[in-house]
């Protein structure tokens, strides 16, 4: 089991600004912890470890959204030494929850949550995805991500190979679970917009899926808002559920559907 | 002059470093700054529904998740009268229990012991250590086993909602859950004997307020709807603004705290300082053992009131779980209607006291104030922070 640390793929695991919960899914991973550590060279995380080196990498995990100056320059650091960056888990794929304000209401929240007070360590910065700031290889969502997800990513990128994608709504897999349908009762959920890869968790415990992976690539959002319309469902609240984990990345979509829907 | 800095703090929960000023001999300032960048989680949920304001709130914290979740939950059902079944209140604590125990082990075993016993990481003891990281790593991964059964996954679950639960777990899941807590009893001993026995260091050394919830009927427990200080004071949950005034400092995007113009201290050792002698059983038992006057005035006494607070988890599960299971199965909700109001809910967190207080008007959140327990521990930390690197 034990290589060469030489010869093992040398990985750095990154906090930017968020709950720290896809670095936290890494400590969860308890039952193949030490064999993580063993299979990788895991050469910074701050969060487990103490003896952090700021060299050259394959890999950069980096979780967490873009919210100051000092992020963006670490963010551009990480970009340098590594070569491949993994934007790990919702914050850094679409910005989280946080990244959902324009310019002007994230200004105007600002300064009620702070006052007048000018930070003397970094400036802050509306929170956004790191693709923003720089080129990323590989998106791996959800707040947090899976742990299925994340051993997947690992054992294949051991292997060399890119990680599973998860191309299907959450919707899918609630029907391979024979969960009765919750919009059939009226009850708005997200889960034929959101991406999969939780496995229809809050489905499967009877509750609405609230979108924490983010709008599902593959899915016609036009069409499903019609499909919604159509049953009932008041539109201005589904917008805005569907935007609490959006981040950015459903913004574009909004401004269009608006001025098809006028 | 000069500045001593260390920008990141290795093997903690977030993004923070300490920058101490020496002049000559003497410290002149201690700054410990938080790296992390505003989330403006207090805005989010503005004109959302209260049901989307519980699945948000939450992601503040990932370790604490479910303290969260049942903080803001006692706020929603406050603000709007609604009562939870005795079953579903027993669940909401288990979560609390599974948290306990996740976040407890974590931070004794991974996060502060590598230091005492003087390794760079938790998984680098296993060579040494290899039963003890074993059976620690088995640990954490019942704490979080709890947070899935209960709240649907290790991390921001959703099963806990307004009024209840989405679904009740099965019997055989709480029993699973009842079994291994008895089984991790001798290991739970030998965690309090390690971490009790342990030399810590003199200083820093000085008295402070500790504050927590008071749990009502001389018990030790995890919430409560008032806020406890050491000094024997009591104040109602809404009036937790009294107690913690919230203000802004130009090196932290988290807040800081002072009652009456005072720092104080949240967390483990503020538990076990007001409240540890309500500790029953072998916790109790360990608490007459080991506690004494030294604990109350040096922060490394976190850690070994930590194993204290694990012991009583495990002691406490067991009777959770039967209390639970003879409980007739009604609906996992109660019925409820969203209306106006205000409430405050006020639970311990891993860390310390949290406060959540959110306002309903008109169907949709209006107000959102938050109080994590670091925001009230940032001005103890600069402060013995201080007295050590002096």
């Amino acid at each position: 089991m034990s290589k060469n640390n030489d010869k093992k793929l040398k990985i750095g695991i990154y906090e930017l600004t968020g709950c720290a919960g896809d670095g936290l899914l890494i400590l969860d991973c308890e039952m193949e912890l030490v064999d993580i550590f063993q299979a990788a060279d895991i050469q910074s995380f701050l969060m487990a470890k103490s003896d952090n080196i700021d060299g050259e990498l394959d890999i950069a995990l980096v979780e967490g959204s873009v919210s100051t100056e000092r992020e963006i320059e670490e963010l551009k650091d990480i970009r340098k030494r590594a070569q491949v960056v993994v934007a790990f888990g919702l914050c850094a794929t679409h910005g989280g929850i946080q990244a959902r304000f324009s310019e002007e209401e994230w200004q105007k929240n600002l300064k009620e949550v702070y006052g007048d007070i000018e930070m003397s360590h970094t400036k802050a910065v509306h929170s956004k995805p790191i693709d923003e700031y720089i080129d990323v290889d590989l998106y791996l969502p959800g707040c947090p991500v899976s742990k299925d997800q994340f051993l997947n990513f690992l054992v294949r990128a051991l292997g060399g190979s890119p990680p599973e994608v998860y191309p299907n709504p959450v919707c899918v897999t609630c029907k391979y679970n024979e969960n009765d349908c919750l919009l059939l009762k009226g009850i708005p959920c997200l889960g034929p917009l959101t991406a999969d890869g939780c496995g229809a968790i809050c489905p499967n415990h009877n509750v609405p899926c609230y979108g924490c992976w983010g709008p599902a690539e593959g899915a016609n959002f036009t069409s499903e808002f019609y499909l919604l319309q159509e049953k009932g469902f008041d539109m201005e609240a589904i917008k805005k559920r569907m935007a609490n984990y959006s981040g950015t990345k459903l913004q574009e979509f909004f401004e269009k559907f608006k001025k098809e829907s006028q | 002059m000069k500045t001593i800095s260390i920008d990141h703090l290795a093997r903690v929960e977030g993004n923070g470093g300490i920058h101490a000023t020496i002049d000559g001999k003497v410290v002149t300032d201690v700054k410990f700054t938080i790296n992390e960048g505003p989330r403006l989680i207090e805005k989010l949920a503005l004109g959302r529904t209260p049901d989307e304001d519980v699945s948000m709130s939450p992601r503040i914290c990932a370790i604490c998740t479910c303290s969260h979740k049942n903080s803001v939950l006692r706020a929603f059902e406050n603000a709007m009268d609604i009562k939870i079944t005795p079953k579903a209140y027993l669940l909401r604590e288990m979560m609390h229990m599974g948290e306990f125990i996740e976040s407890h082990s974590l931070h004794t075993f991974y996060l502060a012991l590598p230091d005492f016993l003087g390794y760079p990481n938790a998984i680098a003891m296993a060579a040494d250590y290899a039963f003890e990281v074993q059976i620690a790593l088995e640990m954490k991964h019942y704490g979080n086993h709890i947070m899935k059964v209960t709240n649907g996954r290790y991390i921001h679950g959703e099963n806990a909602i307004i009024g209840g639960f989405g679904k009740w777990p099965s019997r055989e899941e709480m029993i699973f859950i009842k079994d291994r807590a008895l089984q991790f009893m001798p290991f739970v001993q030998k965690t309090v004997d390690l971490f009790c026995g342990l030399e810590y260091p003199n200083s820093p050394n000085a008295e402070t307020n500790y504050m927590c919830c008071e749990p009502g009927s001389g018990k030790f427990g995890f919430w409560g709807d008032e806020i406890l200080i050491s000094t024997g004071e009591t104040v109602p949950r809404d009036d937790y603004k009294s107690v913690t005034n919230e203000f802004v400092v130009s090196h932290s995007f988290a807040k800081h705290s002072l009652y009456q113009d005072k720092p104080f201290t949240v967390g483990a050792l503020a538990r076990i300082v007001n409240l540890g002698d309500r500790l029953e059983g072998q916790a109790g038992e360990m608490y007459k053992k080991y506690f004494n006057e030294t604990w109350k005035t040096n922060p490394f006494y976190h850690n070994p009131s930590r194993t204290l607070e694990i012991m009583y988890a495990f002691e406490r599960i067991p009777g959770l779980v039967d209390e639970f299971l003879k409980l007739e199965d009604p609906a996992s909700v109660v019925d409820y209607e969203v209306k106006d109001g205000k409430g405050t809910g006020l639970v311990e967190a891993p860390r310390g006291l949290l406060i959540h207080h959110h306002e309903v008007q008109d169907g949709v959140v209006s107000y959102v104030d938050i109080i994590t327990p670091t925001a009230q521990n940032t001005e103890d930390i600069e402060r013995y922070c201080h007295v050590a690197a002096q």
